[in-house]
């Protein structure tokens, strides 16, 4: 059988190959970026609501965020394949999502948002989507992440407004920025060594 | 002269090709995401890919989503065996068609 095989279609063959595992490489989920923006959106909406209007702050900062959010996973959709993981990631960050706005939109605009009981509610929150994420993800630095979210929610709950305010300042800068930052290092790192282990099927 | 390598038949098909390829890519892929990269029809698709599962290339999961069926595919370690197989193959094939 081999015999017959001209050279050309055996080139055509081993292209098909790179072309195929290009293809589902493009496929590596990237999610550190959501992470990071998320966080600049938390300091976005904390700063205006202290500067500015603070019934306004808050809602219209997270649905620009979520809508940001949208367009930009919508653009790399398509060439993604859909798995049960990937909509088990997503159906834990939408939830979240959806219940902090209309928990916090609730809570603003009937004049009970309390900086401590939001801050413990937004901590307890994102500590379960977390800890959800990285036991799905069986990441651990994920998991300290929801330990420190955890930790702040139980924090604001204890301790003073300067106290609070520090603590979820500080929960975002390391669960959201810092944590989105690595997540975007190890993913390229990651696809680094996809190539390099591919690269028996390009030499 | 060195006896030149026999190439897998089970992978040797274009389309079963390029599925193993993908597959080897992710984790995990659906039935359409794969029929999209592929092109191919539901019918030829889903011929080829029961010949890599008889092969056990791939594993097979199939489940309801919301009512609507999906099944999804991946690679095993035996499928990934032998694409690496096949491409060492088909090098050293190509290798003595230049040569020749």
């Amino acid at each position: 059988m081999t015999s017959n095989i001209e050279s050309q279609e055996l080139k055509d063959r081993l292209s098909l190959i790179e072309q195929m595992i290009a293809e589902g490489r493009r496929t590596t989920e990237s999610w550190g970026w959501t992470f990071v923006l998320w966080g600049v959106a938390y300091y976005v909406a904390i700063a205006w609501a202290t500067l500015g209007k603070a019934s306004l702050a808050w809602p219209v900062t997270m649905v620009a965020a979520g809508v940001l959010t949208g367009v930009l996973a919508s653009r790399t959709a398509s060439k993604r394949p859909e798995t049960t993981v990937g909509r088990a990631m997503m159906a834990i960050w939408l939830g979240l999502g959806v219940s902090i706005f209309v928990l916090m939109v609730s809570l603003g605009m009937s004049g009970r948002l309390d900086e401590h009981v939001s801050v413990a509610i937004i901590g307890a929150m994102l500590g379960g989507a977390n800890c959800t994420s990285s036991i799905i993800l069986k990441w651990k630095m994920q998991f300290a992440c929801a330990v420190a979210w955890w930790s702040a929610g139980v924090a604001a709950c204890f301790t003073s407004d300067t106290v609070t305010s520090i603590t979820f300042l500080t929960a975002i800068f390391f669960c959201q920025i810092v944590f989105g930052i690595y997540g975007m290092i190890a993913e390229s790192s990651k696809q680094k060594r996809s190539e390099a282990g591919q690269g028996a099927f390009h030499a | 002269m060195p006896e030149l390598p026999e190439l897998n038949p089970v992978i040797h098909g274009k389309l079963r090709l390029a599925l193993l390829s993908l597959l080897s890519a992710v984790d995990e892929a659906e039935f359409t995401w794969l029929r999209t990269k592929t092109g191919s029809t539901d019918g030829n698709l889903g011929a080829q890919l029961l010949k890599l599962e008889e092969a056990g290339y791939v594993a097979v999961e199939k489940k309801f989503v919301q009512r609507k069926p999906q099944t999804l595919y991946r690679m095993t370690d035996s499928g990934r065996l032998a694409l690496t197989e096949y491409v060492q193959a088909l090098k050293q094939l190509l290798g003595a068609a230049i040569g020749a």
